[in-house]
């Protein structure tokens, strides 16, 4: 057993309680969330486990603080420096004994230069052509004071424009078209006769089934699915783009990645309504925040992570991105061609499309389109109402 | 019964043991979780990639307690009348009819006693009459409707379940609760709160090779580890499905049916649909050759 472990050891059997809740503050600074009742259950799985040596103490601990796969590298980095590396816990209890630990927060997103949205447009005029159709926005007319920002960019509103706009785009209600559930319920017409029903109804007429009952497949919802690119052209649209899914998330119960050069599931702080966390969050995990999309990569990832495993699958995907693919085309063409084959429907929001002279013939885009059902702009308020009526449209 | 399953798994290794004695090689950390959830005691919740063994672990659990398994195997718009109870109105509506029949009389607490009712997994746990606790295996919750974890929360909390007709039924021998889920979606704090969580990693070379000896009897030791090193080269790569431990032992079953003794470029020709589900899988891996994925190191 390492020193430290003995250390800790004695600490916790002096006085449980107070070494529980020195490992639980570290882990609470780390990022863990950590309620007492884990610290509870953490003790408690501690003395069942008796004398402990440095492998029982680690199993008790994270059995009993850990609960998503996510936490397990931060919890290792800081059980390890506590238990390895630092002090008795107990010595320094008013401190900060987790602040070494490599997971402290302390690269804050740096504002991203935006590389600026003028990218490889191309100039050819030409409509494209995949399976997709590249829609006129309608003009849509908003209550009274945003009326005169209801067709300003996205990228040109100041911070106070975006307050105001914020608010109506929080209020944007996300639907997807519905899917038959397995569930049946009970309806005077409907496919299959509902015997049980009937024959209980008979029971009121003499034994016979005078009045017949049905029973009828109910609709549910679509899962909603949204992947937003957050690198540096994107990033003045993303801020506007992050209201509209933290609304989504609540109602619309939409799934949320954002993704720069890495992918990341920020579902449930746009649920807490924490988009600006999110925001710092995924910029913080992209070291080279203005440096381009690796969408392929972002798309593989979730393909492969969540997307099979059943989250894309009859889901309304959409996808807010440029384009801009810093990789390899094809393998973007491959991943969205996987994403298709999952999907009911897929959504490509691209602010660029609005751009006089836009067409998609390069790049990531190019290779993506014959896999998008639809293509729209979404770079206003007022563009942002053909959002959600794409993302409500049957197949 | 606590002092019972304390005499039975006095501490982790006794876990261990009586895992290995049913053929389930556990970690530590899968021993550790195991005996705390018994011994606590709390439901577990257990993650992990497709394949890495959850389902069998609460298997292996109730074989070693010597119990029952009552699987609940969860899918989308499942509801109580599935998991928990359901009247058996056929059989109501047939004593009503023989009553009639009969001339005799029958009361609404005649219908509505326990011989009318048609038990689901969840009741039957509840009523495992001991004396070591059933083990309740609820997988793969995460196909279930977020509704169905708030139903939970009663089960889990009080190893209790509340039938209206005839009042809360208290399990007399809580059963052990093991939960599994895929993450295809974050599973709600409250639930998480009341569990023990454990992650279940692929485990290390040689210990898989045991445990896919263990479970196809008579393999030789150098099947066994050519398979391994192969599934660890595809995990390493870009397959969409990477083969977890039940795949390896579907693998070293083929490859003993045809009496492969060693695994080759040829046999893993004929077998790759055992290990591969995915045409494109199958494809990558036979263009970048079949003989790096079995290559030995040198």
């Amino acid at each position: 057993m390492t020193s430290g472990a003995a250390t800790f050891a004695r600490a916790l059997s002096r006085d449980p309680a107070f070494a529980a809740v020195a490992l639980a503050r570290s882990l609470q600074a780390a990022g863990l969330p950590v309620t007492p009742d884990r610290s509870a259950s953490f003790v408690a799985a501690a003395s069942l486990l008796g004398p402990a040596g440095r492998a029982e103490l680690y199993w008790a601990a994270r059995l009993g603080f850990v609960t998503s796969r996510d936490q397990i590298p931060v919890f290792d980095a800081v059980f390890g420096a506590l238990v390895d590396g630092i002090a008795d816990p107990a010595g320094d209890a008013r401190g900060d004994p987790g602040a070494s630990a490599p997971a402290s927060r302390s690269s804050r997103p740096r504002s991203g230069e935006a590389a600026g949205p003028d990218g490889p447009g191309g100039a050819g005029a030409g409509a494209a052509r995949g399976r997709a159709e590249v829609r006129e926005v309608p003009v849509g007319l908003r209550a009274s004071g945003a009326e005169r920002l209801a067709d300003v960019r996205l990228d040109e509103l100041d911070d106070a424009e975006l307050a105001v706009v914020g608010r109506l785009v929080r209020e944007l209600a996300l639907a997807t078209p519905p899917r038959r559930a397995r569930r049946s319920r009970r309806s005077l017409r409907g496919e299959h006769l509902d015997v049980r029903a009937t024959l209980r109804r008979s029971h009121r007429t003499g034994g016979d089934p005078v009045m017949r009952l049905h029973r009828r497949r109910r609709d549910r919802p679509r899962r909603l699915v949204a992947l937003l690119d957050v690198s540096g052209s994107m990033a003045p649209y993303a801020r506007a783009y992050l209201l509209l899914l933290e609304g989504a998330a609540r109602g619309a119960r939409a799934e949320t990645f954002v993704f720069a050069t890495r992918l990341t599931r920020v579902t449930k702080a746009l649920r807490d309504g924490r988009a600006r966390v999110a925001l710092e969050r995924a910029s913080a995990a992209a070291p080279d925040w203005a440096g381009g999309t690796r969408l392929g990569e972002a798309l593989r990832r979730f393909n492969d992570g969540f997307g099979r495993r059943g989250m894309a699958r009859d889901a309304v995907v959409v996808v807010f991105s440029d384009g801009w693919e810093r990789g390899d085309p094809s393998l973007l063409g491959r991943e969205m061609e996987r994403l298709a084959r999952l999907a009911y429907r897929i959504v490509w929001v691209n602010p660029r499309v609005a751009a006089r002279g836009f067409s998609p013939v390069t790049g990531g885009m190019a290779a993506a389109l014959p896999h998008v059902d639809e293509l729209i702009s979404g770079h206003s308020l007022a563009a942002l109402d053909a959002v959600v009526e794409a993302i409500g449209r049957h197949r | 019964m606590t002092g019972e399953l304390a005499e039975l798994l006095p501490d982790v290794d006794a876990v261990t043991a009586s895992l290995d004695g049913v053929d389930y090689l556990a970690d530590a950390g899968l021993a550790t979780a195991m005996f705390l959830s018994l011994r606590l005691p709390q439901p577990l919740l257990l993650e992990g990639e497709a394949g890495v063994g959850k389902t069998e672990a609460a298997r292996a659990l109730a074989a070693a307690l010597g119990t029952r398994l009552i699987r609940l195997q969860c899918y989308e718009g499942m509801d109580s009348a599935e998991a928990l109870y359901e009247w058996n109105y056929p059989r109501q509506l047939l004593r009503i009819r023989l009553a009639e029949a009969g001339g005799a009389d029958v009361g609404e607490d005649d219908l509505f006693g326990r011989d009318y009712l048609v038990s689901r997994p969840v009741l039957e746990a509840i009523e495992h009459p001991g004396p070591l606790p059933a083990v309740l295996l609820i997988d793969e919750l995460d196909r279930a409707d977020p509704d169905f974890e708030a139903f939970l929360l009663e089960l889990l909390a009080d190893a209790a379940v509340t039938i209206p007709e005839l009042g809360t039924i208290r399990a007399t021998v809580p059963p052990a609760v093991v939960l599994t889920s895929n993450r295809t979606r974050d599973l709600h704090d409250a639930l998480k709160r009341r569990c023990l969580y454990h992650w279940i990693d692929y485990p290390p070379a040689d210990r898989e090779v045991e445990i896919v000896r263990r479970r196809v009897p008579g393999t030789s030791g150098e099947l066994a580890g050519d398979v391994v090193r192969a599934l660890a080269r595809l995990r390493g790569s870009d397959v969409q499905k990477p083969p977890g431990i039940a795949e390896g032992i579907d693998w070293v079953a083929a490859l003993e049916l045809l009496g492969a003794e060693r695994l080759d470029a040829r046999a893993a020709d004929r077998t790759l649909g055992a290990v591969l589900k995915y045409r494109e899988d199958q494809a990558a891996v036979r263009a970048a050759g079949l003989e790096t994925l079995v290559g030995r190191p040198a």
